[in-house]
C-alpha cells in the first residue's frame, strides 16, 4: 500500500486559553497519517478533544505546536485564502448537526459550496448539486426545505453537500449522532459507498461502535493523544 | 490572468446570487428595514426633482424680464427739455446692432390702453416692442403666434394679447384670431394672433412699434423707450462698450448708456443655490435616519448568522468573499428599495395634481428631471455599501471554529 499521503500530524497539540484565563491542554501530541482512500474511524468519550482534532484535520483551526502538512505542505505558513480553497476544493464536512443553511432548499444547500468554485463547477451547479442528491437517493426531495425533511434525509443532503465537489478527504464528525440507530447506519453505508467509490479518504468520528466497526483504521483518543487500536473498539 | 478573471467574475455573480438568497428568505425583515431607505430615497428624489423643476420654472420667469446677456440702452439728447424721440432713436439703434453684428435688438415701451370687446372694457398696458422682444424675454405663446415683422404692414394691427385679459374681455379659450377694440374716442381693431400664458405679463397687449407709429403715434405719441440687445453672456462686458461708442456715433449730441440687465448681471450666483442646499441638507438628514435604521437592523440579523457564515467558511467561502456577499446583501436590497423610491418619486411629481400645486402657473406637467431619477439611485447603492460594511466586518471576522461549535 502506497497511496498518496494527504494529511499528516506529527505531535501535534492544541491548547485553548479559557474565560478565567487558564490553559486547556485539549490535545498534547497527536500523531496521525492519512492517505488516499483511507476509512479511519476515531472514538473517545465526549470531550476528548475529537471535533478539535478533525476542526484542525479539516484547516478550520491550526495546531498550537507541531506540524500539520497537507500533501508535504506545512499548513502552519499557508495563507488564508489558500486553506479556504483547499477546504473547499479538497475537504468535505458532515456534522453531527448537519448544519444545514436554513430557508434553501435541498438543492440550493447542494449548491451552495459550488458558488466558492469557478469555472465550470460554478456554472453547471444546478446540474452537479442535482446529479449529487440523485446519487444520495433524494431526487425527489430537492425542493424541500431542511426543515420539511426527516434527520436522515437532511444528513443525507448534508452528504451530497460534502460531496458535491469530489472532495479528496471527508471529515465526519458524529454523523449518525443526532440519528436513530437504523437510519444512523443507512446514513453511515452510504458515507462509506459514497467515499470508496469516489476514492475519498473518510476520517469518521463516532461513540457509536456499530459506526465505528465500519472503518478499516481505528483510534481512540484519550488523554489529548490518539491511540491505534488492534481491532474494532469494543 | 485568465483563472484570475474566472474567479473573479465567478466570484462577483455567485455573491449577487447568494445576496439575493439571503434577503428572499428575510423577506419580512428586509421589506420592514428597506421601508424607510425607500422612503428617504423617495422624498430626496422627488425634492431634487422638485427644487430642479422650480429652477428650471423661475428662471424661465427671470429669463422673461431678460434673458442673459441682456444689454439694456438709453439715450438722451444733452440739452434741456428735448425728448428722446423713438422716431429718431430707434432708426440709429438698428443702424448700430447691424453693425456691431447683433441680431437680436428690440426696442420696448409702454403705453396705458383702454380695450374692449363686446361692450366689455378693462385698463391694459400696451407695450410696444420689435419681433426680437420675444427672444429676449423668452416668451413663447401659449396659443396662436407672436408678432413678425410683416404684421406691421396689416390692414388692422396685429396684436399678441395675455390670457388674463383675454379672459377678462369674454374671450377666454376664444379661437384666435380674434378682433379687439384698442383706445378711447375712436377705437381701432386690433387682431389677437396670440396669446401669452396666464403666469406671464398676464394683462399686456404686445404690439409692433412699426404699427404702434401708424395708428396711434399722431394720438398718443411715445415719449420715452429702451432699448434692448441680446449678445452671448461672455462678451456681454465688451460689447456694451462697443454699443455705447457705435450708437453714440449715430446719434450726435446725445447721451448714451449701456448696462447690462438680466438677473446674472451682478456674476454668475444662482438666486436658487440656497433653496437647493437647503432641500440637500433636509433629504440627506432624511436618509441618515433610514440607513441608521437599516444599519440597527443589519447588526442584529448579523449575529444570528455567525453560524451560517461558519458553515460556509467550511466549505471554502474565504473572509473576502464573506464580506462581499454581506456588503452585497446591502446594496441590492438598497437598490431595490431605492428604485421603488424613485418611481414613487416620478409618480409623484408628474401627477398633474401635485405639479399644479407645486409650481404655481404651470400649464403642463414638466418632465421629471433624469438627474435627479439617477441620484436617488447613486444614494441608493451609496447607502448600501455604507451600511453593508459594519455587518460585512462582523461577518468576515467570525472565528470558523466558534461559529460551529454547538
Ligand atoms: N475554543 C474553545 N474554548 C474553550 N474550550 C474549548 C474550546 N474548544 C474546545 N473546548 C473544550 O475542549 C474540550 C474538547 O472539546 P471537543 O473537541 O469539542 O470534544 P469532543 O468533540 O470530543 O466532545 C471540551 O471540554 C470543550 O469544552
Ligand atoms: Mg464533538
Amino acid at each position: 500500500m502506497t497511496s498518496a499521503e494527504l494529511v499528516r500530524l506529527e505531535s501535534v497539540t492544541r491548547t485553548v486559553v479559557l474565560p478565567d484565563e487558564s490553559d486547556l491542554h485539549i490535545l498534547t501530541g497527536v500523531d496521525l497519517t492519512v492517505r488516499e482512500g483511507d476509512h479511519i474511524g476515531i472514538v473517545g468519550r465526549s470531550g476528548t478533544g475529537k471535533s478539535t482534532l478533525l476542526n484542525l484535520l479539516g484547516l478550520l483551526d491550526k495546531p498550537t505546536s507541531g506540524t500539520l502538512t497537507w500533501q508535504g505542505r506545512d499548513t502552519a505558513r499557508l495563507k488564508a485564502r489558500e486553506a479556504a480553497r483547499i477546504r473547499g476544493r479538497d475537504l468535505g464536512f458532515v456534522f453531527q448537526q448537519f448544519n444545514l443553511l436554513p430557508g434553501r432548499t435541498a438543492l440550493e444547500n447542494v449548491m451552495a459550496p459550488l458558488m466558492y468554485a469557478s469555472g465550470r463547477e460554478f456554472w453547471q451547479r444546478r446540474r452537479l448539486a442535482w446529479e449529487t442528491l440523485e446519487r444520495v437517493g433524494l431526487a425527489d426531495r430537492v425542493d424541500s426545505m431542511p426543515q420539511t425533511l426527516s434527520g436522515g434525509e437532511q444528513q443525507r443532503v448534508a452528504i451530497a453537500r460534502a460531496l458535491v465537489r469530489s472532495p479528496r478527504v471527508v471529515l465526519a464528525d458524529e454523523p449518525t449522532g443526532a440519528l436513530d440507530v437504523e437510519t444512523g447506519q443507512q446514513v453511515m453505508s452510504l458515507l462509506d459507498a459514497a467515499t470508496l467509490e469516489s476514492g475519498a479518504a473518510l476520517i469518521t468520528i463516532t461513540h457509536d461502535t456499530n459506526v465505528a466497526a465500519m472503518a478499516r483504521e481505528h483510534f481512540r483518543l484519550e488523554g489529548g493523544r490518539l491511540h491505534a487500536l488492534a481491532g474494532v473498539p469494543a | 490572468m485568465s483563472q484570475r478573471l474566472d474567479r473573479a467574475a465567478t466570484g462577483f455573480v455567485a455573491a449577487v446570487v447568494e445576496a439575493w438568497q439571503e434577503l428572499r428568505i428575510h423577506k419580512l425583515r428586509v421589506l420592514l428595514s428597506l421601508v424607510g431607505v425607500m422612503i428617504a430615497v423617495a422624498s430626496l428624489t422627488a425634492a431634487m426633482a422638485a427644487a430642479a423643476i422650480a429652477k428650471q420654472v423661475v428662471t424661465e420667469q427671470y429669463e422673461h424680464d431678460g434673458r442673459p446677456a441682456l444689454l439694456g440702452v438709453w439715450a438722451h439728447p444733452m440739452g434741456e427739455g428735448v425728448p428722446p424721440l423713438p422716431e429718431v432713436v430707434r432708426p440709429a439703434f438698428f443702424t448700430a446692432a447691424e453693425k456691431l453684428d447683433i441680431r437680436y435688438a428690440s426696442m420696448t415701451s409702454s403705453m396705458g390702453i383702454v380695450t374692449s370687446h363686446a361692450g366689455l372694457e378693462r385698463q391694459a398696458e400696451i407695450r410696444i416692442v420689435d419681433p426680437a422682444y420675444a427672444t429676449l424675454h423668452r416668451v413663447v405663446p401659449s396659443r396662436g403666434r407672436w408678432l413678425e415683422e410683416a404684421d406691421a404692414q396689416n390692414m388692422s394691427p396685429a396684436v399678441v394679447v395675455g390670457e388674463r385679459l383675454l379672459r377678462k374681455l369674454g374671450l377666454a379659450g376664444a379661437d384666435l384670431p380674434v378682433t379687439i377694440e384698442l383706445g378711447g374716442t375712436i377705437p381701432v381693431t386690433a387682431t389677437v394672433v396670440g396669446a401669452t400664458p396666464k403666469g406671464f405679463s398676464g394683462s399686456t397687449v404686445f404690439m409692433l412699434a412699426d404699427a404702434y407709429q401708424h395708428w396711434f403715434g399722431a394720438d398718443q405719441p411715445l415719449m420715452d423707450a429702451q432699448y434692448e440687445l441680446w449678445v452671448p453672456p461672455k462678451r456681454a462686458r465688451q460689447l456694451s462698450a462697443e454699443a455705447r461708442r457705435v450708437i453714440a456715433a449715430e446719434l450726435p449730441g446725445y447721451q448714451v448708456d449701456v448696462s447690462r440687465m438680466d438677473y446674472l448681471a451682478y456674476g454668475d450666483e444662482d438666486p436658487l443655490r440656497e433653496v437647493a442646499i437647503v432641500v440637500s441638507v433636509i433629504g440627506g438628514v432624511i436618509l441618515l435616519l433610514g440607513a441608521l435604521s437599516l444599519l440597527n437592523v443589519a447588526l442584529v440579523t448579523i449575529q444570528q448568522r455567525v453560524r451560517e457564515v461558519g458553515i460556509r467558511r467550511s466549505f471554502g467561502a474565504t473572509t473576502g468573499r464573506v464580506f462581499f456577499s454581506v456588503l452585497m446583501e446591502s446594496v441590492v436590497a438598497t437598490v431595490v428599495a431605492g428604485a421603488v423610491g424613485v418611481m414613487l418619486a416620478v409618480a409623484l411629481i408628474s401627477n398633474p395634481w401635485v405639479a399644479k400645486r407645486l409650481i404655481d402657473h404651470v400649464d403642463d406637467v414638466p418632465a421629471f428631471p433624469f438627474e435627479a431619477a439617477l441620484l436617488g439611485l447613486a444614494v441608493s447603492v451609496g447607502v448600501g455599501a455604507l451600511t453593508g460594511v459594519i455587518p460585512a466586518l462582523v461577518a468576515a471576522r467570525v472565528k470558523i471554529v466558534d461559529a460551529i461549535r454547538f
